[in-house]
């Protein structure tokens, strides 16, 4: 379920970062007023939001990665006492 | 595209930076890989570093832009300001300054940036206010903004509206010509010397002599019958 998660909120950065980096990238080009205020405030807060998407998508990632790598830690040790004579 | 000066380089920095970043974004969304360590790792870098290089440069090169004086003719209201400082013939001192080889290309900018400390900032913030008034008063005007409302300096509008005092006012007013031009130099003193000091104390404004700004100025030329 995490990892569902996880992939919908790394599209969602990627898409989000796609359109900041598109923000910005036009006011550089053209540097009319209102491109440069849209680039500067909108463009940066989205592009913001979207790195702050990524690492909350990494922290859940690792969260399930963790709990999973913990039980197959665990599993082994199991597994090499049993082999023990 | 060559590269003269710093703005032109940030800006070929931010939009390879910005390249980059878009092809690493459009791999992961046309792929869709497994996020392992690496997809993590180049998705990090295109989600994160270079996007930050180009809100950086891209930020830097912009506000080098705005001091610009092609920017602030940008909007058709200026046309006229802007026509008379290009113009080699003009003997306004908004020409003067604009031939000036170490600041002309940032004439506008130099002359009506507030010269304190944290004066780009309050700079910056009237900049808005222009941006304001011009999407809500004058986006839809004439060739040379006509049909809309007068356009008055920041500083006499605020003087109006009591939000600067005279003192204030003619303080700036004058602290803007005095931060290039000295009133101790001795040629100045020499032409100046029968009111030296109440320039020097405010009491006389520079511009109330020398009043050749922006001739062209929609306020500057004759009324037409039927025009405000």
């Amino acid at each position: 379920m995490k990892h569902l998660h996880v992939k919908k909120l790394v599209t969602l950065s990627a898409i989000a970062t796609l359109v900041a980096l598109g923000m910005m990238v036009v006011a550089i080009v053209a540097p009319k007023p209102i491109l440069l205020v849209l680039a500067m405030s909108v463009g940066q807060g989205v592009g913001l939001l979207s790195l702050a998407l990524y690492l909350l998508a990494i922290v859940l990632d690792l969260q399930a990665g963790g709990a999973a790598y913990e039980a197959a830690l665990e599993s082994n040790r199991e597994a090499v006492d049993d082999e023990r004579p | 595209m060559p590269i003269h000066n710093t703005e032109q380089l940030l800006k070929a920095v931010a939009l390879v930076s910005a390249v980059i970043a878009a092809v690493i974004i459009l791999w992961y969304l046309v792929r869709r890989p497994p996020l392992g360590r690496l997809t993590k790792s180049l998705l990090l870098v295109g989600l994160g570093v270079f996007p930050a290089v180009v809100s950086l440069t891209g930020n830097i090169a912009g506000f080098e832009y705005t001091l610009s004086r092609p920017f602030c003719g940008s909007c058709h209201v200026m046309d006229p300001y802007l026509r008379d400082a290009q113009d080699p013939k003009s003997k306004s001192l908004a020409s003067i300054h604009s031939h000036n080889h170490r600041f002309g290309e940032n004439s506008c900018y130099n002359c009506h940036a507030d010269y304190q400390m944290f004066g780009a900032i309050t700079t910056k913030m009237n900049g808005m206010r222009h941006l304001f008034e011009y999407v809500t008063k004058y986006a839809n005007t004439g060739p040379d903004g006509e049909g809309g409302p007068p356009i008055v300096l920041y500083k006499r509008h605020d003087l109006e509206a009591k939000k600067l005092t005279e003192d204030q006012f003619n303080a700036q007013m004058n602290g803007m010509c005095m931060q290039c031009h000295s009133s101790h130099a001795a040629i100045w003193v020499e032409k100046h010397e029968a009111f030296a000091e109440d320039v020097r104390a405010n009491k006389q404004l520079c511009i109330d002599c020398h009043n050749e700004i922006h001739p062209l100025a929609l306020s500057r030329r004759p009324k037409k019958e039927g025009t405000r």
